[in-house]
């Protein structure tokens, strides 16, 4: 399976969406889009995510699952959930910054 | 397939230095408690017939022979203190929750190589040439006259203790790190700080429990 890039390859810059196509029909939508920040995390962090909520959020039957101590399994979280918090942060500034150059330009 | 068997090699390696200098990756909380308490019992019960002393976190030392529960004290509060001192500092550290269970029982676990200590302490040279350098600094102990090999064991056993001393201390930060969640400068430089406490805390109390 292809993986989903986040960083750019030249300059390792976050990369944001451009183009998104409906297979079906052939729509194509144009436009810029943030990616959400859990499809920015990396492969083995989403799927560690993905595991968190099939085990109904429980970090007992996650280090069962995972064969390691519930503080490695909880630290592991804890690294996801402020690598995500980060992410926000970094979205967060990109759209505002995106927003003053539009009301920027229209001025 | 050689490939195959080649990661599984490399796999099996790595899984192998994990469990021996970060085993609390796999084991933690209550079981790791549980198998501690019982290490420092057993490790206790080995330096009361050799009368090896853990009189300190870090420390061993051959010395007079005492009722058990000492030795047993001894190890309880070797243990309980660096729990308690690492515990606190994870309180100030740690922008998170942690669970108290990991701190003691990942700490209990980390004393494990103190029971090789515990055990060659109990080779006959190694104990023949202990008396005998006792008698010579002290000559309040009964003359005791050493085989010539006796040197050699006890310079081995020296060298044991100091690697097992080591092994315990990268495996007491390693416990930290993990119970914690702790890393970095700010992990190595509370943990440093909290073995030198902990070492006067126990030194302290060992000293009041054989004065009371």
């Amino acid at each position: 399976m292809k993986t989903l890039p986040t960083i750019c390859p030249s300059c390792n810059s976050r990369l944001r969406v451009k183009e998104l196509l409906c297979e079906k029909c052939g729509t194509e939508v144009e436009g810029l889009y943030e990616l959400p920040a859990l499809a920015s995390l990396p492969e083995a962090e989403q799927q560690f995510v993905l595991q968190f909520v099939k085990a109904s959020g429980s970090l007992k039957e996650m280090a069962k699952i995972l064969g390691l101590s519930y503080p490695t399994v909880r630290n592991r979280l804890d690294d996801i959930i402020s690598r995500v918090n980060e992410l926000q942060k970094n979205q967060n500034s990109l759209t505002r910054k995106d927003e003053n150059n539009e009301s920027g330009n229209s001025d | 397939m050689n490939q195959e068997i080649a990661i599984d090699k490399g796999a099996g390696k790595l899984q192998l230095s994990q469990w021996l200098f970060n085993p609390f990756q796999f084991i933690a909380g209550g079981k790791a408690l549980f198998i501690g308490v019982v290490i420092i019992l057993i490790t206790s019960g080995l330096g009361s017939i050799s009368s090896t002393h853990f009189d300190g976190v870090l420390d061993v030392h051959t010395g007079r022979s005492v009722p058990i529960w000492l030795f047993v004290a001894e190890g309880l509060i070797d243990w309980l203190s660096l729990a308690v001192v690492l515990f606190i500092f994870g309180l100030l550290l740690r922008r998170l929750s942690f669970r108290m269970i990991d701190v003691f029982g990942t700490q209990a676990l980390a004393r494990w190589p103190h029971i090789i200590t515990a055990m060659v302490a109990l080779a006959p040279g190694y104990q023949r040439y202990s008396a005998h350098i006792s008698y010579k600094l002290l000559k309040t102990c009964p003359v005791v006259m050493p085989y010539q090999t006796d040197a050699l064991f006890f310079a081995l056993v020296l060298i044991v203790v100091i690697c097992m001393s080591i092994w315990m201390v990268v495996l007491m930060y390693r416990a930290y790190s993990v119970s914690c969640n702790i890393k970095g400068i700010k992990a190595v430089g509370s943990f440093i700080a909290g073995l030198i406490i902990a070492e006067v805390l126990s030194k302290l109390s060992i000293f009041w429990l054989f004065t009371v």
